[in-house]
């Protein structure tokens, strides 16, 4: 016996229609589907009525459909579009989330009116739904118009996220309004593009005109100044790397790409985060995917590079947001290239330039900002009329003024280390003595250092003279210790106490 | 002694920097670039044994020509010029009496090396008579080495290239230190220079420094020292002290060019540069900039550590070796093939390794060989694209050569008049 699987079709349905996360996907699929149609213009236009019911309409003069392609454009995964971008059918799936479909299509003079009421909520209810069919004789040129309503958009179309910005951004980088293929002689044509929003979501401006075309900042190699590294901008030309499969299958990659500072990268339709948005781009139909900064090694910083490597072979999620086949060779293959590709970049002598400049302004704002600080270290110390030590540099400082100026005692660094708990041997009358400096004497103790082999004392100040006397009134390791500033010695031990003779410089120094 | 020596080198083609050569020393020609192998003719053995060594053996048995092992093939064409040291003499904890046996006769005296006929670059060991405290070391004698003495060493070897004892610089050496070790190479190399007239061969110069302005004093504290212009003296450069940065090679890159700019700078750049101890990898990228021989006793070290050479950049372990895949002679020889892969009886571990040293070394060879073909036609576009294709998988090492490529042979990005805004 054979028995031939069964697809469940509505669950199919449900399945890639709701793959589109992002209802700005609903953007991307109408621009790809208006390119493949041929179109030199499409108009989205997308509106919210009181009650937060969206409503789209796309408009272009493609080549429009006949009852065949309409049939694709409902059915899933049958498109009659080969080495096109909606080759798969899925794209247009996305509209299926919404309460009616309208489709308006003239093609050889044949118009074809279809409707295709709740199919969501049919969807839902375990239903497929059905479209109508009309078709009459026209005289109109070739066009397709197609309305959604009632769009579930989630929370894509609300007027508190939504903004022109976002959608230009979105284009740019997300559908084949960024294309690159204007770079090499594909068969790229060129498309206007046309989006407006109703005034419910965004009134800011009227619309969003653009092409089908990326562009990068104008070029600016070698500019004068002072601080003009972040505007350096330069662009590597296109370029088609060919790599040869062991099986002997070619592929093609083409690349083009622009490295840029964030004023030169602030010149494109950015918004938010260049780390987001910025670095090595892996594309296919000329629409960008998914990033791999990894070609640019750990050595550089990927969102300096804007780059966009375009190959046929990537095969890419229903959603087109991921590539699929990122375990086989061809990946590889392509990653490998990419990898030669943008090492060959980063050896370049204007990159190496570039991050040379940036380098030395990095340091010019450095001194600027140590000027700055420099200044406020002279009027503190001009208010503090003179040696004021903060660290234990500042006190040998003061100790060797100290001594140079006729002290009643010779007390001179001879060796110091300042990370050891005992850091100074001092030269004294009486030889060679080991001792801590501390800029406050009170610091020493809440560190709870032994003074076993501890000779002297020497410090800019006694500190905290409470904590001192809190410390003398316990003890100290277990022992008892007395603070005498008045003969500038402490008492440590039992019975016989050690003691130890405390230099305090504040004061003694001219 | 007054000799009659005949030194030549002529530049037969040039790609840029690179150049493809021919040393002629007395008869005996040598195309570079060249890596001269380092061979340890005496390692305490006796004649019959071609004077020991191991591994060293096996060597000296595919250069002597000998019969059981190289089954008729020669092999003559790994070892057109061979580097040993006057240093590597007391290896093998020798008594002084076979010392003096050993430097009773010239290499090419004795019996077992009466065929060869490769060029014989005579190193003055300098690096290890300095980090012996000045002396050679034996099982019975210790013996002070200065230039007069080294060079009476290099010459008992019968050499055709001698060189004068050097202090070779470490990275970390004081700037006084530095400067102290400079002075005493150039006090030893004005010695060798007035001693010119007893080498029956070419006398090279050694030069120490990691780049220009280092060179720029070592070039200058040498021409203080000497009495008559470089060039005069000396038939060769040779730039040492590059071992201990062997892994770093932006930092060989830099000092073979800043060497190469020195000599151009001074009017040398006629003479052959030779780069001490260096091999592999770096190799190509340091003929690109200007270097014409090497020496590397690397081939030896690979192989005792079971590393086969799969090309100048990889390595794979022994058992891993895939002879089928490599056009070798070495790997050709079903011989040498089943001694690598222990298949015969009473191997002793220096004929698999030596079998092993010796396809490391055609490797390199034939990496050189290669790049002097190619020098031949002239054309740098020629060279830069054999390096990169070579360093195609190299993922660690191909930004050096990118950057040799793009900033000495052919930018990869040419200012374009299109801008894409």
């Amino acid at each position: 016996m054979h028995k031939t699987p069964q697809v469940n079709e509505v669950n199919e349905f449900i399945e890639i229609a709701s793959d589109f996360e992002d209802p700005l996907e609903v953007i991307r699929e109408a621009l790809s589907n208006s390119y493949d149609a041929n179109a030199t213009l499409v108009d989205i236009n997308i509106a919210q009525d009181d009650e937060g019911q969206n409503t789209l309409i796309i408009t272009d003069d493609g080549f429009g459909m006949d009852e065949d392609d309409l049939s694709s454009f409902f059915d899933l995964g049958n498109s009659n579009k080969h080495d096109a971008i909606g080759y798969k059918g899925h794209g247009t799936k996305i509209y299926y989330k919404s309460d009616k479909i309208c489709v308006e299509t003239v093609k050889d003079g044949t118009r074809i009116e279809s409707v295709m009421d709740h199919p969501w909520t049919k969807l839902n209810n375990r239903k497929l739904p059905r479209y109508s069919i009309d078709e009459t004789d026209t005289d109109e040129p070739s066009q397709t118009r197609i309305e959604v309503h009632g769009f579930q958009a989630g929370q894509g179309f609300d007027p508190q996220q939504l903004t022109y910005n976002k959608i230009e951004h979105y284009i740019k980088w997300k559908t084949i309004g960024g294309s690159t293929a204007w770079f090499f002689d594909d068969d790229f044509h060129e498309m206007d593009i046309n989006i407006e929003l109703s005034s419910t979501i965004v009134d800011t401006r009227d619309s969003v005109e653009t092409d089908n075309r990326l562009k990068f900042p104008a070029e600016n190699l070698d500019p004068d100044g002072e601080f003009v590294a972040e505007g350096m901008c330069k662009h590597y030309p296109p370029q088609e790397l060919s790599v040869v499969l062991d099986d002997g299958r070619e592929l093609s990659i083409e690349v083009v790409g622009m490295v840029g500072g964030k004023e030169a990268r602030n010149k494109m339709q950015t918004y938010g985060k260049h780390s987001a948005q910025f670095g090595i781009w892996l594309a296919k139909d000329h629409i960008k995917v998914e990033r791999y900064n990894d070609a640019i090694g750990a050595d550089n910083e990927f969102f300096h590079f804007f780059f966009i490597a375009n190959c046929q072979d990537l095969e890419l999620s229903a959603n087109r947001e991921k590539i699929r086949n990122k375990s086989g060779d061809v990946y590889q293959a392509i990653t490998d290239e990419l990898d030669r590709y943008m090492t060959k970049v980063c050896q370049e002598s204007w990159y190496r330039d570039y991050i040379e400049r940036r380098k030395l302004e990095d340091k010019k704002r450095s001194v600027r900002s140590q000027e700055n600080s420099l200044e406020e270290r002279l009027a503190r110390t001009q208010e503090l009329g003179g040696l004021s030590p903060s660290n234990p540099a500042e006190v040998i400082a003061a100790l060797e003024r100290y001594s140079a100026n006729g002290s009643p005692e010779t007390v001179e660094i001879a060796d110091f280390r300042i990370d050891e708990e005992v850091n100074a041997i001092v030269d004294t009358d009486e030889g060679y003595k080991n001792a801590a400096l501390q800029v406050k004497l009170s610091d020493f103790f809440e560190t709870e250092t032994p003074l076993t082999n501890i000779d002297r004392f020497v410090c800019w100040k006694l500190g905290d003279r409470d904590a001192l006397t809190r410390i003398e009134r316990s003890s100290y390791l277990g022992e008892p210790i007395r603070f005498d500033f008045q003969n500038n010695v402490i008492q440590y031990g039992k019975g016989d106490p050690k003691t130890i003779p405390v230099l305090e410089l504040d004061g003694k120094i001219m | 002694m007054v000799t009659d020596r005949m030194v030549s080198f002529d530049i037969i083609a040039e790609a840029g920097e690179a150049r493809h050569g021919q040393l002629q020393i007395n008869g005996r020609t040598l195309e570079t670039p060249h890596l001269f192998p380092v061979v340890n003719f005496y390692g305490g053995g006796n004649e019959g044994a071609l004077f020991g060594g191991g591994v060293h053996r096996t060597i000296k048995e595919f250069l002597a020509h000998d019969n059981e092992i190289t089954a008729g093939e020669d092999y003559s064409d790994l070892f057109r010029g061979v580097m040993t040291s006057i240093a590597s003499l007391t290896d093998y904890g020798i008594r002084e009496k076979k010392l003096d046996w050993y430097l009773g006769k010239e290499i090419r005296e004795w019996e077992c090396f009466n065929s060869f006929d490769g060029m014989i670059f005579a190193d003055s060991g300098g690096y290890k008579i300095l980090s012996n405290g000045g002396g050679l070391e034996g099982a019975d004698f210790e013996k002070d080495v200065d230039q007069d003495q080294a060079l009476d060493m290099q010459l008992a070897l019968g050499p055709d290239i001698v060189v004068n004892l050097d202090h070779p610089i470490h990275p970390d050496d004081e700037f006084e230190e530095r400067v102290e070790k400079m002075k005493k190479t150039a006090a030893n190399a004005a010695r060798l220079a007035e001693r010119r007239e007893d080498v029956n061969g070419a006398c090279y110069l050694t030069v120490h420094g990691y780049y220009e302005e280092m060179l720029e004093r070592s070039f200058n504290l040498i021409e203080d020292e000497l009495e008559e212009p470089i060039p005069e003296a000396f038939d060769g450069i040779a730039l040492g002290s590059l071992v201990p940065r062997k892994d770093n090679v932006e930092v060989l890159v830099e000092a073979v060019s800043d060497c190469k700019l020195e000599m151009q700078q001074r009017g040398y750049e006629d003479l052959p540069l030779h780069v001490f101890g260096i091999a592999g990898n770096a190799m190509p990228l340091l003929v690109a900039v200007g270097a014409d021989s090497f020496d590397s006793a690397s081939y030896l070290h690979q192989a005792i550590n079971g590393k086969y050479c799969v090309n100048l950049f990889e390595t794979v372990s022994l058992d891993e070796a895939d002879f089928d895949a490599c056009d070798c002679r070495v790997c050709n020889d079903d011989f040498h093939v089943a001694r690598m892969r222990n298949e015969m009886d009473n191997l002793y571990q220096k004929d698999i390794l030596g079998s092993l040293a010796a396809h490391n070394l055609a490797i390199q060879q034939q990496e050189l060989r290669k790049f002097r073909q190619l020098l031949t036609e002239g054309d740098q576009q020629l060279v830069a694209d054999h390096l990169e294709e070579a360093v195609k998988d190299q993922k660690g090492f191909r930004k050096f050569v990118y950057q040799l490529i793009n900033e000495r042979i052919n930018p990869y990005f040419e200012e374009t008049d299109t801008t894409y805004a």
